[in-house]
């Protein structure tokens, strides 16, 4: 048996009932990172002897008898833009290879005291600008199913981990979709909880009212089960919200196997993507197929308007791209990240850092942010953006009034071919229509595999009302059910 | 020509709050470089601020003071500068909503009371501290970093130095009365830039506006508003208008001096503070804040006024810092006597404060001892000018007044019988002057009286003395 | 079309370099973007309050009293040059 292959709520089921010792898990797990990674290039650090070293501890744990948290020594990769003492937090990029953060994130901690162990870091791209871990300034992460194409992004290294079996949950972080498009490229679950459900104190923020914590897993259990481990309001973190601390949604599996919860379930279909950004037509009916599923099931399917779902990608690159410009200025080589080796003056010294150390799409969403924040375009630009953004909330306030899911691709296109030359057109701006509403409205949304199209996976989106994350798990749920 | 000077201020106030404005590190002064900070202060990556309620209330406890009204929704922005003091690139501060609109404080002139009136007030948080070393070098210390502060801007409606050092003195001695700061500005805890500019009151033609920066003290405000006017009048005069321009107080030179031209210089590309979700304050919670205040100055101007028959202007001296208004009331327990107190304390209570320059919880004297001194002298115990004496004495020595004039025996003698010999005695050595009175030379009558003063060694009731010169001469 | 002296001066306010190589390609795409956001111009968001944070009406307001110090030799980890426990940086001159 490859261990590795297992589920992880399968690992910690063996390795509470001592099938297996939890540091027979973390071995296999090093090995299959020894013999793969050098390829996929999945992390950044690892931290091979301290996750042995807790596995020890683990067992022992277990040995005695004593209670065992949630993510039971279960190997877990975290995205390096998440703040950790032990190893370092790049974000990906030149400013910070060799930043140590002085503290945990809240996450890190809570997967520590959840007795889950950190194995490393993973790629990313530079600070989550990007869609296909290729702007890494530590070179790309391939496609473990297909090595000839990106794994996606920003998450790319957290996706890639758990497909190629290197760990048995992840973490991401999703701003316009950085989890969900991942997973659905590499054919695994990903979910974008709730804005509010996960503490981002100790995440390095891209842009602060869009990011998110989300996360990987082989099927919705697993996400759910790592899910469970981090959600909670945080006294660190004032976005974070007190509805957080809601019952551990785990609770779903274990009240009655079996259910069909996709009977009756009220499902909207967004007619926006169909008539604005229509899919590859393979990938379309992926997604037709995965409707009938639904509709098989019992789920009430209705074609929906969400009008203002028309601007969403240009609402996104203007609020993100403000926001990404703010939270780039920190870095000027003053009290952390890279110091250019010469100035003569402090403009220099600013302008010489942080042009060395910036890669060139970090640069361009600087320039796009600071553009749209200068003069008249802050009134123009960014604060029109966030009033269309109320508007885009609203539509969705409507569908969800009366509608328990909306149903849609996770990206329009499959996972594309490393180093392909990316489209700077308008239509590629156009892509974050798919992922990037949940961000703006805070939604709760999980990507889930629904099929293959010349080999490469597909992934469906199902996105819930805030704080309706539940929900959502039993969407996927029913779904994974329906189609076993 | 006659040219008006038009003077708006931007005043920066630390509060003295226990922790900084989003975080917990102490808010303290003083403390070696770099031991007061945390992830939060420092802008490392992935720190958050939070929003202490602490600072929340000190600051509407300062807006309320200032009459301002106070908003129900508190918003956060980043205003974006690069500089080595500001960690993260931007500052956290407020930008179109301000916690505070409006608002005003009310300064005395000699001739009237008049207003000035407030834009807004916000709160923000403070910078770190660069030190210039000797070796070509910046050294950065990032403990005041975080430390809250409201920047209070007023509309510009003051004309002189004058009202200006009036209105900084009122606003300093208001933030004192609430507690909410230490206003130092040796300390920084109190910062003002001025905002100036003059107009040729005929012709209606007016100076483009400077801002002068880095003041450090009340002093410096006046000095740099008196050459600023001149150097409006003169440019206008010369008819060499320049641009806006931000200009440096140099107190050696004793002048101002251009730092940039304004024009075109800064964006502050501001952007909501998306850390900091905006957060809905209740009426209620202002009604609370609002009854922790002490009572406020202006308030208690109208109390001395109708509660013991002062003038505005004493009500105002008096109440002018919370300490000497609570001098002044305590005095009062010991002796029934406002007006009394009122004038010793106007008196050389004040003068020899002004002189000594500190606060009266500095000096030696207490309530105590001022109003022992006072019934002293309103029993004829001793007299005015020996009272003069022994508060001198006090405030030098602190011992209490009885002690003093004990062992000074400077008891007032109000006894005819120990006087007739002093008083015969100076009628005897100054026929002259008894002549001179006699011939209606009132004038006369002084010269005696101090005469028995200085033979009695100031002891001697001067009333009784009166008295006692009149009797005898028409005897004579 | 945004012109070089725009470009150059949005860089310069984001202390970012751009080169003579890097300008023109930079601006095309610039072009491209500023014709994608420009769209939300036609949305009409009149009497429409910006969404600052998608969880509103926000009560939360605490004391800070989560400690989070850290050593100053922490703080300093990160810095390339210190000297006497203070972040060195060359002289700025004000």
């Amino acid at each position: 048996m490859d261990i590795t292959s297992l589920k992880a709520w399968e690992m910690k089921e063996k390795i509470i009932k001592k099938e297996i010792s939890c540091k027979e898990v973390i071995q296999a797990h090093i090995k299959k990172i020894e013999e793969e990674d050098s390829e996929i290039n999945a992390f950044i650090s690892l931290n091979k002897e301290e996750a042995l070293r807790k596995s020890e501890k683990i067992d022992e744990k277990i040995k005695k008898g004593e209670g065992i948290g949630l993510l039971s020594g279960l190997p877990i990769g975290i995205k390096d833009n998440i703040a950790s003492k032990d190893l370092k937090t790049t974000c990906g990029s030149k400013m910070l290879d060799k930043y140590i953060s002085p503290f945990n994130a809240t996450v890190v901690e809570k997967i520590i005291n959840n007795d889950g162990i950190i194995i490393g870091k993973t790629n990313m791209d530079e600070f989550a600008l990007g869609d296909s871990t290729e702007t890494s300034y530590f070179g790309p992460t391939k496609n473990p199913i297909n090595k000839n194409v990106v794994p996606g992004g920003s998450s790319g290294g957290s996706a890639a981990a758990v497909a190629a079996n290197m760990v048995a949950l992840s973490l991401g972080t999703d701003t316009g979709g950085s989890v969900r498009q991942p997973a659905s490229f590499c054919g695994i679950v990903g979910i974008k909880p709730s804005y509010g459900m996960i503490s981002r104190y100790g995440v390095i923020p891209m842009a602060d009212t869009l990011d998110h914590v989300g996360v990987f897993g082989r099927d919705v259990r697993d996400a759910t089960l790592i899910l469970d481990s981090l959600k909670g309001y945080d006294k660190k973190d004032s976005t974070s919200s007190k509805m957080s601390n809601s019952e551990a949604f785990s609770i779903v599996f274990e009240e009655d196997k079996g259910r069909n919860y996709l009977d009756g379930m009220k499902v909207a279909i967004p007619r926006e993507y169909i008539d604005l950004v229509p899919a590859d037509k393979k990938v379309q009916e992926q997604f037709d197929k995965a409707i009938k599923v639904f509709e098989k099931s019992g789920a009430k399917i209705e074609i929906v308007s969400i009008p203002h779902l028309k601007y969403a990608a240009e609402v996104y690159y203007i609020i993100m791209s403000c926001e990404v410009s703010s939270n780039m200025a920190r870095y000027d080589g003053i009290a952390f990240g890279h110091r250019a080796e010469e100035y003569e003056t402090l403009d220099e010294l600013y302008i010489n850092s942080r042009t060395e150390a910036f890669g060139k799409e970090a640069k361009t969403r600087i320039l796009a942010g600071t553009y749209a924040l200068t003069g008249s375009k802050n009134a123009e630009l960014y604060q029109k953006a966030m009033k269309v953004r109320r508007l885009l909330k609203e539509d969705y306030d409507k569908v969800f009034a009366s509608h328990d899911v909306v149903l849609s691709l996770s990206s329009k296109e499959l996972p594309f071919e490393l180093n392909s030359i990316k489209k700077t057109s308008i239509e590629s701006y156009k892509l974050n229509m798919y992922s990037a509403p949940a961000n703006l409205a805070g939604l709760c949304a999980m990507s889930i595999p629904i099929g293959e199209v010349d080999g490469l996976p597909v992934g469906m989106e199902i996105t819930g009302d805030r704080f309706k994350d539940r929900t959502i798990i039993k969407a996927g749920i029913g779904y994974e059910r329906a189609v076993l | 020509m006659t040219y008006k000077t038009i003077i708006g201020l931007e005043i920066h106030v630390e509060l003295s709050t226990k922790h900084k404005i989003f975080c917990n590190c102490p808010n303290e002064f003083g403390a070696e470089a770099n031991t007061l900070v945390c992830p939060t202060c420092l802008g490392l990556p992935g720190s958050m601020p939070i929003l202490n309620k602490e600072v929340l209330e000190y600051a509407i406890k300062a807006g309320i003071a200032f009459n301002g009204k106070i908003s129900n929704l508190i918003k956060m922005d980043r205003k974006h500068y690069f500089y080595s003091d500001l960690p993260k690139g931007y500052q956290v501060s407020q930008a179109e909503v301000p916690f505070c609109d409006g608002g005003y404080l009310e300064i005395e002139l000699e001739s009237e009371t008049k207003k000035i009136n407030l834009e807004r007030i916000h709160i923000e948080e403070d910078t770190g501290k660069q030190i210039h070393s000797e070796e070509e070098e910046t050294l950065l210390d990032f403990n005041r970093s975080g430390v809250p502060l409201i920047e209070i801007v007023t509309k510009p409606e003051m004309n002189s130095a004058e009202e200006a050092k009036l209105f900084l003195d009122k606003l300093r001695a208001t933030l004192k009365y609430i507690e909410v700061s230490n206003v130092k500005m040796e300390e920084g805890s109190l910062r003002c830039d001025v905002n100036i500019n003059v107009v040729d009151s005929e012709t209606g033609k007016k100076s483009i506006i400077a801002e002068i920066k880095n003041l450090n003290s009340f002093r410096a405000v006046v000095k740099a508003i008196e050459f600023e006017e001149k150097r409006h009048i003169d440019l206008l005069e010369a008819d060499k208008n320049t641009e806006k321009e931000t200009r440096r107080w140099d107190e050696a030179k004793g002048e101002t001096i251009l730092m940039r031209k304004k024009a075109g210089a800064s964006d502050y590309r501001f952007v909501v503070e998306g850390a900091i979700p905006p957060v809905r304050i209740s009426d209620e919670w202002i009604e609370e804040i609002k009854t922790t205040l002490p009572e406020l100055p202006q308030d208690k101007k109208t109390r001395f006024m109708d509660s013991f028959g002062l003038s505005s202007y004493d009500a105002g001296v008096l109440t002018q810092s919370k300490d000497l208004s609570e001098f002044f009331e305590e005095t009062l327990k010991y002796i029934d006597d406002s007006k009394l107190v009122s004038n010793w304390i106007m008196g050389d209570v004040l003068r020899r404060l002004n002189d000594d320059e500190i606060e009266i919880q500095e000096s030696k004297l207490s309530p105590k001892a001022l109003a022992d001194l006072l019934l002293l002298v309103r029993d004829d115990k001793i007299n005015n000018n020996t009272g003069k004496k022994v508060l001198k004495e006090i405030f030098d020595t602190g011992n209490s007044p009885e002690k003093i004039v004990k062992e000074k025996g400077l008891i007032q003698i109000s006894d005819e019988g120990e006087l007739k010999k002093i008083v015969e005695e100076v009628l005897n050595n100054n026929e002259q002057s008894i002549i001179d009175f006699k011939n209606g030379k009132d004038r006369a009558l002084g010269f005696l009286v101090g005469q028995v003063m200085k033979a009695s060694r100031g002891k001697a009731n001067p009333q009784l003395v009166n008295k006692m010169l009149l009797e005898m001469m028409e005897e004579r | 079309m945004i012109s070089k002296d725009q470009v150059l001066h949005i860089a310069n306010i984001a202390k970012l370099r751009i080169t003579d190589e890097e300008l023109e390609p930079f601006m095309e795409k610039f072009d491209q973007i500023i014709e994608f956001v420009d769209r939300i111009r036609e949305v009409d968001t009149e009497d429409v309050e910006p969404l600052y944070q998608v969880n509103e009406d926000n009560e939360l307001l605490e004391y800070n009293e989560t400690n989070q110090m850290i050593s100053r030799q922490e703080a300093l980890q990160n810095t390339q040059e210190q000297k006497y426990g203070y972040f060195k940086i060359l002289k700025v001159v004000e």
